[in-house]
C-alpha cells in the first residue's frame, strides 16, 4: 500500500477579535490509499477544520501551517488553482447536513450532473446517463424521476444519498465524510455507513470520517484519531483503540454513548465541564480539568504524543492501564 | 368510467409526489393580481404599439380645441389648454415614462447585481470599497443625486439646447445610476446569506469554478429579491422622473407623464383633466408595480417558508 496522505505537523487557527484560535494544533496523521480514517471528538474539537483544512477548503480568516502531503505532493503550497484541480476527482467532501448542502432551487439532475460536465467535461446526455448510473448505484428507487425532483421533495436519507452520489461521480481517491449521519435516523445512518463501505470497497477509495461518535467509526474505519480541543490526543488502529484504550477521554466518549442495557431512569454519563478557552494556551493537559484521573502533573505540564507500540500513540501522562 | 379513475389513482402517489407545484398553481390569484397585471400590460402595449393607434399627433397643437373637456369627439381624453391631445400625450408618455423606467432599472439593476453579488462572493477590499461607494450614493437622496447628474450631463442654456432625445439618454443613465447601490446592496445582503450557505462549499469542493457557482448556485436564489426589488424600483424611477420635470430639468415639452404635469400644473384651474389624468397613469403604474413586488416578496417567502 502506498501512503494516499500525510498530514504533517497540521495547525489551524483562525483571526478572531479575542486573539488566534487554535483549532487545530500540530496533527500529524497518515492515510493508505484505501484505507478509512475516524476522526473523532465532541464538538469543538476540530474535527471538522481538520478535515476542511486538509481540503484547503477554509474561510480567509484561516492560518494554516504545517505540510500536507497528497500522493508525494504537499499541496498546502500548491497555488489556488492547482488545488482545485484536485477537489471533486482527487479529494471529495460528503457534508454534514443534507439539508442544506443541497441548492434549494435547483432539480436534483442538474446538481448531479453539475461536476461531471464541469470537471468532467461530459457532454449532457452522457452525464444524465451517469447520474442515473450513480443514483441507481447509491440506491435510489426510480432514478429518472428523481433527476427532475427538488431537494424539498426528498427526505434526509434520500438527500444524504444524493450528496453521497455527488462526492463519489469524480471518482475521488479521497473522501471526507464531515458527519455524513449526524442529520440522520438511527435506522438511516447504519445504510448509509454500509453504502459508504460498499462504495469503498468498489473504487478502492480512501476515507476519513469524521465523527463524534466512537459507536459509527467502530465498524468503518482502520485506524481512529481522537481529537480533544485541536490536539490529537489518541491515535491507533481500530482494533488496538478498542481493546487497550490509553487515554481517559477516548474512554470518557466511550462511557458517554447511551446504553440499551442500563435501567430505566439512569442518567446518561456525561463528560462534566467544558473545552478549554481556544484563544488561550494555557499550561497542562488540556483535558485536565475534566479528566477523572487528573494529578498534579497533568495541570502543570503538557503531555506529548508518545508511542505506545503497535502504532498506538496517546497524549496522557497516566494512561489507562498503567504508564508504557 | 371507474376504469380510468381507478388507473389514474394508480398512478396518483408518484404525481402527488413530484408535482405539488401544478396545485399551488391552479389555486386562484388575487385580484390585484389581475388589476395590477392589466394595468401594467396597458401601460407596456401602449408604449410599444402607441404610434400605431389612429390618433391625432402628440406634439401637435390644434387651435380650435383648446383645453377642451373629456369627451370632445376627435379628443376623447379632451386636450389641453395649449390644444395637445391628452390621449395622445398620455399614449407618447408612457413610451417615455415606461422605457426610462424599464432601461434604467435594467441596466442599473444588471450593473447593480453584477457589482453586488461579486463584491460579496468574494469580499476583501473590494467589497468593502464597493460597500462604502454604495452606502456615499444611498445617502444622497435620489432626487437630489438625479438632479446634479442631470443638470450636469444634460446642460443646456439658449446658446446650447439640450435636444429631447440627449435628454431622455441622460435621465436613462442618471437613473440607472441611481438605481445601482439600490439594487447592488440587494443583491451583496442577498449573496452573502447564499454564499455562505453550505450548498455553496459543497459545489465548491467539487472543484466547480467560482464563476460557475455564481452563474449556478447563487444568481438562481438571488434572482427572486432582486426581482421583487426591481418592481419597487420602477416605482420609484417613474416618481422621480416626474419630479424631475416638474423641477424642469426633466424630458422637456410634455413628452412624459411628469413633463405633462408640468406643462398643464398652471391650468389646473381652467382644465383640471390636464393635471389629474398623467397624474392618475403615474399613480397607477406605481402602485401596480409596488403591488407586483409586494406580490413577488410573498411568493419568495412562502418558498423560502417551504424549505
Amino acid at each position: 500500500m502506498t501512503t494516499l496522505l500525510k498530514l504533517e505537523n497540521l495547525n489551524v487557527s483562525f483571526k478572531t477579535p479575542r486573539g488566534l484560535l487554535k483549532a487545530v494544533r500540530d496533527v500529524t496523521v497518515e492515510l493508505q490509499a484505501g484505507e478509512s480514517l475516524g476522526v473523532v471528538g465532541e464538538s469543538g474539537s476540530g474535527k471538522t477544520v481538520l478535515s476542511r483544512a486538509t481540503m484547503g477548503l477554509l474561510p480567509g480568516t484561516a492560518v494554516r501551517t504545517g505540510a500536507i502531503w497528497y500522493q508525494g505532493t504537499d499541496i498546502s503550497q500548491l497555488p489556488k488553482d492547482e488545488v482545485r484541480n484536485l477537489w471533486g476527482t482527487g479529494m471529495a467532501m460528503i457534508f454534514q447536513d443534507p439539508m442544506t448542502a443541497l441548492n434549494p432551487v435547483r432539480r436534483i439532475g442538474s446538481q448531479v450532473t453539475e461536476s461531471l460536465t464541469v470537471r468532467l467535461g461530459m457532454d449532457k446526455k452522457a452525464a444524465r446517463a451517469r447520474a442515473i448510473e450513480l443514483l441507481k448505484r447509491v440506491r435510489i428507487p426510480d432514478p429518472e424521476a428523481m433527476l427532475r425532483k427538488f431537494p424539498y421533495q426528498l427526505s434526509g436519507g434520500m438527500r444524504q444519498r444524493i450528496m453521497i452520489a455527488i462526492a463519489v461521480s469524480c471518482n475521488p481517491e479521497l473522501l471526507f465524510a464531515d458527519e455524513p449521519t449526524t442529520a440522520l435516523d438511527v435506522t438511516v445512518q447504519a445504510q448509509v455507513l454500509e453504502l459508504l463501505d460498499e462504495l469503498r470497497e468498489e473504487f478502492n477509495t480512501a476515507m476519513i470520517l469524521v465523527t463524534h461518535d466512537l459507536g459509527v467509526v467502530a465498524g468503518h474505519t482502520d485506524k481512529i484519531a481522537v481529537m480533544y480541543a485541536g490536539d490529537l490526543v489518541e491515535y491507533a488502529p481500530t482494533k488496538d483503540l478498542f481493546a487497550n484504550m490509553k487515554m481517559p477521554y477516548t474512554e470518557a466518549l466511550l462511557k458517554s454513548i447511551p446504553r440499551l442495557e442500563t435501567p430505566t431512569g439512569t442518567r446518561l454519563p456525561v463528560i462534566e465541564g467544558r473545552l478549554p478557552d481556544p484563544t488561550k494556551d494555557e499550561p497542562g493537559c488540556a483535558f485536565a480539568n475534566r479528566c477523572p484521573y487528573v494529578q498534579d502533573k497533568c495541570r502543570a505540564e503538557k503531555p506529548a504524543l508518545v508511542d505506545g507500540g503497535n502504532n498506538h500513540f496517546y497524549r496522557c501522562w497516566f494512561p489507562i492501564g498503567g504508564a508504557k | 368510467m371507474s376504469d380510468q379513475t381507478l388507473a389514474n389513482t394508480t398512478q396518483d402517489p408518484e404525481t402527488n409526489v413530484t408535482e405539488p407545484t401544478k396545485e399551488k398553481k391552479k389555486r386562484k390569484r388575487p385580484i390585484g393580481f389581475y388589476i395590477a397585471g392589466s394595468w401594467l400590460s396597458i401601460v407596456v402595449l401602449a408604449a410599444i404599439f402607441g404610434p400605431l393607434l389612429p390618433l391625432p399627433a402628440w406634439d401637435e397643437s390644434f387651435y380650435d380645441y383648446l383645453g377642451s373637456r373629456p369627451g370632445t369627439s376627435g379628443h376623447i381624453l379632451g386636450t389641453t389648454q395649449d390644444g395637445y391631445d391628452m390621449l395622445a400625450g398620455l399614449v407618447n408618455g408612457a413610451k417615455i415614462s415606461a422605457s426610462v423606467s424599464f432601461v434604467a432599472v435594467l441596466l442599473g439593476g444588471s450593473i447593480g447585481s453584477f457589482i453586488g453579488i461579486t463584491s460579496a462572493y468574494y469580499r476583501g477590499k473590494f467589497d468593502t470599497i464597493v460597500t462604502g461607494v454604495f452606502n456615499v450614493m444611498l445617502s444622497i437622496p435620489n432626487l437630489v443625486l438625479s438632479l446634479a447628474l442631470l443638470s450636469v450631463l444634460a446642460y443646456s442654456d439658449a446658446d446650447h439646447p439640450a435636444t429631447t432625445s440627449r435628454r431622455v439618454m441622460v435621465l436613462m443613465l442618471s437613473l440607472t445610476i441611481v438605481i445601482i447601490p439600490i439594487l447592488g446592496r440587494i443583491a451583496r445582503a442577498s449573496t452573502l446569506q447564499w454564499s455562505g450557505r453550505e450548498f455553496v462549499i459543497a459545489s465548491k469542493s467539487m472543484g466547480t469554478r467560482n464563476f460557475t457557482i455564481i452563474r449556478k448556485h447563487i444568481l438562481p436564489n438571488v434572482a427572486p429579491a432582486l426581482l421583487a426589488i426591481a418592481f419597487l424600483a420602477i416605482g420609484s424611477v417613474i416618481i422621480v422622473e416626474g419630479s424631475l420635470s416638474i423641477l424642469g430639468i426633466g424630458v422637456p415639452g410634455g413628452a412624459s407623464w411628469g413633463s405633462m404635469l408640468a406643462n398643464g400644473r398652471g391650468n389646473i384651474a381652467f382644465s383640471p383633466h390636464e393635471v389629474y389624468m398623467p397624474s392618475l397613469c403615474i399613480a397607477f403604474t406605481v402602485i401596480s408595480s409596488n403591488w407586483f413586488g409586494d406580490y413577488v416578496r410573498s411568493k419568495l417567502d412562502l418558498r423560502e417558508a417551504k424549505i
